[in-house]
């Protein structure tokens, strides 16, 4: 039964994840287009956004989800990265009925997934978990009034005006409140984030940049030294995005950058790979003020150049620290995750993990360094082999 | 031929070796019959292994091919467990520190695929994978389909997975469509991917995702059972504690091992007969070759003279006795085995069939032949060849070089010894006779008592068959001399004659003792039927399996059903099974018609208060269920209901032998009250007078037609059905019977035929004094016919003893019900024919040999 199980598992895996491209990691290639599409509504024009209705589910799109990362610190400086991910994915298109007869509650094309990883940094210790569930029988959904996304007993949803967030694996457990400072910023052009040249290769997505965060990390682990619960306070970025097909067929991969400086404004980055390693023009991304005033950022707009690299126990080398810089925002950090090894070895693997923001030396002497003169964030790799 | 050890043994070791040999390969059909007696004997217990052993595993497979890693099982009643207890501790927030537990449920049933029944198995893959440990690396597993298949099994109506196998027996392709059905209902199906794992765990299934799985048997809502893994340890414990103060009451939280355990207990009492049955053939054939190795030494008493007198010592001489009886239990046991695989292999199916009749789907396509199996095989050859040579090796070592070439020395010991046996054959009776009475319920008990009596009978029979020749001899000696001699000789020759004879009696015995019992068994399950079935037409949802909540008809069904034109009075009833503190117990809801309790044979409890008792909430439980769980009238018994165990009073016993895991009735407005279960199983009509059965179904089935396929079955068919299965179930007691015979008769075949060649010169000699050739032959033939008459009157009082011990004590020990003794004269013509059968082939040969040869030759020889 198991081997066969997880055959069918890590198939079904292919089909839930997020894109990538095809000569790349073959498991993201559902993300892409073609004929499988038929039947999905395409993200190809702007639409109006309405809250809370569009924090819910839109299961006429394929691909939907609900990404929480952030970074905590206990009253005793314990640092602590966490990345809570809720996946929606549709099978096909339109819902299922039994032939004839009653329909059984577990009938559905919806199947979720869901990442739950944390970086334990005064642990050294990177951990992570996934789970799936069928969209069914109220083992695993989503809706929008109040927003309650769930996967078994792991949940972000609205109590009052906090949302909570709540999850656990071998070793670590959370529950978080966390508070939205601001209205959600619509990315690209008015929330239509396009990915490439390709017709439909586009997602609706939004952010909201930054949610305070409070609640308790408990280590549940066996292992020596700490275990219990701790009190932590930090920031949170919340990336919601849905579409059918977000990526053409020549790109492989992606470098994604959340973050959040101590001023208050903040960056969002999405560097799209092509197959021969050099940057998609799609490439795209959104500044925040901290008066929450938004500008979009073209691919032109952000130079990055990376200073590092880390090599995986899986064999996969992946960039390991960035100088980043965003000339006409008079950003210019050096970008370097807090442990090395931040890899999820789901499927597809990818790395996602906390990093720390440092000005620059060069942008030290610049003029404004001050404003956004440290920060911290979370950096997404997808599609390195 | 071993090698020669050092000083002390006989100068001249190859010259006893080669008397061995040239021995044995000039008496090569001796050699032969006594190697195929003990192969038949040792082939029946490897056959009886084989077929046990390889259905109880296909069973454990099956049972391992779903969520093998299961520590636990959360089960409910009839109905199952509600899903949503399920969903419940899958979204729960566990306390911190609470170990995680892995949860997975399970929607099982029968279905039937053309006539094969199969395991109808719903899972959800993703909490089977995480059950079983998920993440690991993919392995082989899916043949064909290829990466559409997950996406296909959540999201095409009708998917299923079955065994390559399996579908390859079904005639199904690739990607292929049937139909299956489900108490009566139809459904299409479609095969989106074979399994090819290298095991049979998954021949008696056909998996479909869970949502498929409830709609086809009708379970919406409904569980069968949630799987539970828990880590090991005091982590465990205190999960298991948590699981259980969780659960709402009429669920439970079992050990899987416990539950599959459970299962195989069912056949138990039905493997253990199997095995006796097997060693039964095996004890005739020790005496078989007890019998074929004395007379070797007997034959060979001049030869061993001889050689003890050029020094031999006692010690050479029993080892070439002892090695050679190794060499044959050791050729012997090798040709059992072989032939054990032949056998089982036939068997196997035999044993199935009554497993899926009686228990469970289990679909056998790989033999088992477990190394143990081997080893025993082994050990019984060479144990049953080495225990059945040590007397006759004592023998010839026991006499000194000179007595060793006489034979009257032998006879007179063999008639010693054959009043000796005498007294053994009473005290083993004694000591069964203890056994029974000392002893209420151990089934050991009962076989060992059974073993001992027939025993017993073997070491009478020598006696009987001394004292009957010595009696016909004197009785008919008067009228003939030639009646005297030959009658007188075979007196005189007990040591060879004897023991044949007890083989064959003892086998006689069990035979004639076996088949009274079957038919006893089946006097008694016909007049049962007949009392019982008093309805005129039973309508049910086909199906396999008796008490399987599938099998039920369309709601609201039953209603238009009995309310035809016609019907007098009418029963309802639901067959389940329940869960109590003593395990799953079948239930018989049944809304009984006033006809209805009078058919029903009430063996403890009166009439007049049992049944107001009934409807008032008590329940009438079979005999097997009162032996199995020591109940009776007065007495409680404990079932979870839907609200937790709730006591129900024991008002009635009655006679069955539907099931002999014992059944129970239950009012089925009590039933519903506290399981809440509205279905229907099956509807017995009692017709008004003057309506025929036939019409009044041809009605049925209209009002049925399109919705449910249904059996409708008069009560005369579903005797007929009911002795049918009866047969099939007992056909494999008639086969290891007739082994167990055969044993027997080839050891009288083999024995009588050397005795015979043995005194070829004194036959001889008889016809030089005059008698013709055919008179000699007719000679022999009386001789051998004696014997078998002998083993014949030695076997009838021991088969009806043998009959009342396996009536009395196997039965009532191993299913708890009651059988009346049946006498038919056939059972007694059978064991005669096979006797006389065998006496007379055994003298075909030496007469035919007698007839022909040369006087002068075997006279000349002094």
């Amino acid at each position: 039964m198991r081997a066969w199980i997880v055959v069918l598992l890590l198939s079904a895996s292919a089909a839930l994840c997020a894109g990538a491209a095809e000569l790349g990691d073959p498991a993201l290639a559902p993300l892409r287009g073609g004929p499988g599409l038929t039947g999905f509504a395409v993200a190809d024009k702007p639409r109006e956004f309405e809250f809370p209705r569009d924090h819910g589910p839109h299961p006429e799109f394929r691909t939907e989800w609900w990404y929480v990362t952030g970074n905590v610190e206990s009253e005793k400086g314990e640092r602590f990265g966490f990345e809570l991910t809720f996946f929606r994915v549709a099978l096909k298109p339109g819902t299922q009925r039994a032939p004839s007869g009653e329909s059984s509650a577990w009938r559905t094309n919806q199947v979720y997934l869901a990442h739950f990883a944390v970086t334990d940094v005064a642990g050294g210790k990177f951990s992570f978990a996934q789970k799936y569930e069928r969209g069914a029988a109220g083992l695993a959904g989503a809706q929008a009034a109040p927003l309650r996304v769930w996967l078994d007993d792991w949940s972000f949803e609205q109590q009052g005006d906090v949302w909570k967030l709540r999850a656990r694996q071998p070793g670590y457990a959370l529950e978080f409140e966390a508070k939205p400072e601001g209205a959600p910023v619509l990315n690209g052009d008015h929330g239509l984030s396009v990915k490439s040249g390709e017709p439909g290769a586009a997602s609706y997505y939004y952010s909201i940049p930054r949610m305070s965060i409070s609640g308790t990390m408990t280590r549940t682990g066996t292992g020596k030294g700490a275990r219990g619960a701790v009190s932590v306070k930090g920031s949170a970025w919340l990336d919601r995005e849905w579409s059918s097909s977000s990526l053409g067929a020549t790109q492989a991969g992606w470098d994604w950058f959340a973050l959040q400086m101590k001023d208050g404004s903040a960056l969002m980055f999405y560097s799209l790979r092509d197959l021969d390693g050099t940057r998609d023009a799609h490439s795209a991304g959104t500044w925040i003020a901290p008066s929450g005033e938004s500008h979009p950022l073209s691919s032109q707009d952000v130079v990055i150049d990376i200073t590092d690299h880390w090599t995986s126990r899986r064999r996969v080398r992946y960039p390991s620290g960035w100088h980043l810089r965003v000339p006409s925002q008079s950003l210019d950090v050096e970008v370097k995750p807090v442990l090395a090894d931040q890899e999820l070895g789901t499927s597809p693997r990818y790395w996602e993990g906390a990093v720390d923001v440092k000005v620059s030396s060069e942008g030290q002497s610049a003029a404004g360094a001050s404003r956004s003169a440290a920060g911290e964030g979370y950096v997404e790799l997808v599609g390195y082999q | 031929m071993p090698a020669k050890s050092p000083q002390a043994h006989f100068a001249n070791a190859p010259t006893l070796w080669a008397a061995s040999l040239r021995h044995l390969l000039r008496h090569p059909a001796q050699l032969a019959l006594a190697l195929i007696g003990l192969s038949l004997g040792v082939a029946t217990i490897v056959a009886v292994d084989i077929a046990t052993s390889s259905s109880q595993r296909a069973f454990e497979l099956s049972m391992r091919a779903v969520n093998g890693a299961a520590t636990h099982q959360i089960v409910g009643g009839p109905d199952g467990v509600d899903e949503q207890v399920y969903v419940r501790l899958k979204t729960r927030v566990l306390p911190d520190g609470e170990p995680e537990v892995a949860l997975a449920p399970g929607v099982e049933g029968y279905v039937s695929v053309g006539d094969r029944d199969l395991q109808l198995v719903g899972l959800d893959p993703f909490a089977a994978a995480e059950l079983n440990g998920g993440g690991a690396t993919a392995g082989g597993g899916l043949a064909g389909g290829g990466e559409q298949n997950p996406i296909r099994w959540l999201t095409e109506p009708g998917a299923v997975v079955m065994s390559a196998q399996t579908a390859r027996q079904l005639g199904i392709g690739p990607d292929g469509r049937f139909t299956l059905s489900v108490g009566g209902r139809h459904y299409p199906a479609h095969l989106i991917a074979r399994l090819t794992a290298d095991n049979s765990g998954y021949d008696s299934l056909l998996l479909t995702d869970i949502a498929q799985a409830q709609e086809w048997l009708n379970l919406s809502g409904r569980l069968s059972r949630i799987d539970v893994r828990v880590p090991d340890g005091a982590e465990g414990s205190r999960s298991v504690e948590t699981l259980r103060r969780e659960l709402p009451p009429g669920l439970t939280l079992d050990e899987a091992p416990r539950r599959a355990q459970e299962s195989l207990d069912m056949t138990a009492a039905f493997t253990t007969n199997l095995k006796a049955m097997s060693l039964l053939a095996l004890l005739v054939s020790t005496l078989l070759i007890y019998g074929a190795i004395s007379f070797a030494v007997v034959q060979r008493r001049r030869i061993i003279g001889i050689l003890r007198a050029l020094g031999a010592t006692r010690s050479d001489v029993l080892r070439m006795v002892l090695i050679e009886a190794s060499v044959l239990g050791v050729v012997g046991a090798g040709l059992g085995i072989a032939a054990g695989l032949a056998i089982g292999h036939e068997l196997v199916h035999l044993v199935a069939r009554t497993i899926n009749d009686l228990y469970f789907v289990v679909a056998v396509t790989s033999i088992t032949l477990p190394t143990s199996t081997i080893v025993e095989a082994l050990l019984a050859g060479l144990g049953t060849s080495l225990v059945a040579a040590v007397l006759p090796a004592l023998e010839a070592v026991g006499s000194t070089p000179q007595l060793g070439l006489r034979r009257s020395v032998l006879e007179e010991r063999a008639v010693n010894l054959s009043r000796k046996l005498l007294l053994a054959s009473g005290a083993l009776a004694v000591i069964a006779g203890v056994i029974v009475a000392s002893t209420t319920r151990s089934l050991f008990a009962g076989f060992a008592a059974l073993f001992l009596l027939l025993l017993s009978v073997a070491a009478f029979t020598p006696a009987v068959l001394r004292g009957l020749a010595r009696v016909a001899a004197a009785v008919l000696g008067r009228w003939s001399p030639l009646a005297r001699l030959a009658l007188g000789d075979i007196a005189a020759s007990l040591s060879r004659t004897g023991v044949a004879v007890a083989a064959l009696g003892m086998a006689l015995a069990a035979m004639i003792g076996v088949s009274i019992m079957v038919e006893s068994f089946r006097e008694s399950l016909r007049t049962w039927l007949e009392h019982t079935l008093q309805a005129d037409i039973y309508v049910s949802a086909p199906g396999p399996g008796a008490a399987r909540p599938e099998r039920q008809l369309e709601s609201g069904l039953a209603a238009q059903l009995v309310a035809i034109p016609g019907v007098d009075q009418y029963s309802l009833s639901r067959i389940v099974n329940v869960e109590s503190p003593s395990g799953s117990l079948p239930v018989n809801a049944v809304q009984m018609a006033a006809k209805n309790y009078q058919s029903m044979p009430l063996v403890e409890g009166s009439p007049q208060r049992a049944w107001p008792a009934f409807d008032a909430g008590g329940i009438v439980i079979s005999q097997p269920l009162a032996w199995r769980l020591r109940l009776r009238v007065g007495d409680e018994l404990k079932l979870t209901t839907r609200s937790g165990e709730h006591p129900f009073p024991v008002v009635g016993v009655y006679r069955a032998y539907g099931n002999d895991r014992g059944n129970m009735l239950m009012n089925l407005p009590v039933y519903r009250k506290w399981w809440g279960d509205k279905s229907v199983t099956g509807l017995s009509l009692y017709l008004e007078p003057g309506v025929k059965p036939a019409e009044a179904i041809a009605r049925l089935r209209s009002l049925s037609h399109g919705r449910q396929s249904l059996l409708f079955i008069s009560n005369s068919a579903i005797r007929g059905v009911s002795m049918a299965i009866f047969d099939q179930t007992f056909l494999i007691t008639g086969v290891l019977n007739w082994l167990a015979a055969g044993v027997a008769a080839i050891g009288l075949v083999s024995s009588l035929l050397a005795w015979e060649l043995e005194r070829s010169r004194e036959l001889a000699l008889v016809r030089s004094l005059g008698m013709t050739p055919a008179g000699t032959a007719g000679l022999i033939e009386a001789q051998t016919a004696f014997m078998g008459l002998a083993a014949v009157i030695a076997a009838v009082p021991a088969g009806l003893l043998t009959a009342l011990v396996l009536i009395d004590v196997i039965n009532r020990r191993a299913f708890g019900w009651e059988i009346d003794l049946h006498l038919r004269g056939a059972q007694f013509v059978n064991a005669f024919v096979l006797a006389l059968a065998a006496a007379l082939a055994a003298g075909l040969y030496p007469a035919w040999r007698t007839a022909r040869f040369s006087l002068a030759s075997e006279i000349r020889e002094e």
